[in-house]
């Protein structure tokens, strides 16, 4: 992995502090809202924005660990590489979980067997995870990525062609959040990846957070 | 008149019991508009549910607990969100 500098290991730092805030904000915004109904549509959803949180905490562990990468050699290698596999296999677990729970959010109605599913929730994101600590190949990486872009931008697509009460901006603002956190995992496993780019890519994903906290926010009445 | 649904039955039920303050159970369940499986059904999870409790020892009555009564407060909001995110 390539060295960071001192001023994007900061602008790291300030963007997944950011990210982790907004998404602890809708996690307990909508805290009440789940207390009165027990709605599984709104558990699935609060846990994908928890699952973000945690992600985006291993994310930020990822980069500090890449700072101080030089400094640990007196531990020892092995625990060094225990570190830095552990940490990127639960940020794409938890990547992985917090994706799959906001597609279950809207689809939970349909899917009939919610043991099952989130048990092939579970087992996905622990695959990828795996799959991404051990290759070491970007290509790899790149391909599971798509892949699991493409089946979730195909689950939008049809659960959107089949809802009667359609909120066109909802799923724009979803497919744009899958895309870019694509994008963030590509920039942490692949660090030279669109390394022009990141500024542009934090930026967009923090504006796309903050419109999924202010929906919130504005459909629960806290302005 | 179209089928209500789940969040809604639990609204209608929760009004009832706050519109007579405390109520005994078969008026409920009658001005319910439910079987009396479905009612049975529905009335368990909202005593599990902490929405309603039961008082008296011989003739139970219903009454409204706190957090039904920030239901029925809470209940366009919480079917506002569920729409707009549809969930």
């Amino acid at each position: 992995m390539q060295q960071l500098s001192q001023a994007a290991l900061s602008t790291e730092l300030i963007y997944a502090f950011l990210i982790i805030i907004v998404s602890l904000m809708i996690y307990f915004a909508t805290k009440e809202l789940y207390d009165l109904t027990k709605h599984k549509g709104i558990q699935y959803f609060r846990l994908a924005f928890l699952f973000f949180a945690v992600a985006f905490f291993f994310r930020s562990f990822i980069k500090i660990f890449v700072f101080f990468l030089e400094i640990p050699k007196e531990y020892g290698l092995l625990i060094n590489q225990l570190l830095g596999t552990g940490t990127v296999f639960l940020f794409m677990y938890f990547s992985a979980l917090a994706i799959f729970y906001l597609v279950y959010s809207v689809k939970h109605k349909k899917w009939n067997n919610k043991n099952l599913t989130i048990i092939i929730f579970q087992l996905l994101a622990i695959i990828i995870g795996v799959i991404v600590i051990i290759s070491k190949n970007p290509y790899v990486i790149l391909a599971i990525n798509l892949l699991f872009l493409t089946s979730i931008l195909f689950v939008i697509f049809t659960t959107h062609s089949q809802r009667k009460n359609k909120h066109k901006s909802l799923y724009v603002i979803y497919i744009l959040l899958f895309v870019f956190w694509i994008l963030n995992i590509f920039n942490i496993l692949i660090p030279n990846f669109l390394q022009f780019y990141h500024l542009l890519i934090y930026l967009a994903s923090i504006s796309i957070f903050l419109s999924i906290l202010y929906k919130v926010l504005r459909n629960i009445g806290i302005k | 008149m179209t089928k209500r649904h789940k969040l809604e039955i639990i609204k209608d039920i929760l009004e009832i019991v706050q519109n007579n303050r405390k109520i005994k159970h078969t008026p409920l369940l009658r001005k319910s508009n439910l079987s009396s499986l479905r009612f049975k059904e529905y009335y368990t999870e909202l005593l599990e549910k902490d929405l309603i409790k039961e008082i008296g020892t011989n003739r139970k009555e219903t009454i409204l607990t706190n957090k039904g009564q920030r239901f029925l407060e809470k209940y366009i909001t919480i079917v506002n969100f569920i729409k707009e995110f549809e969930l």
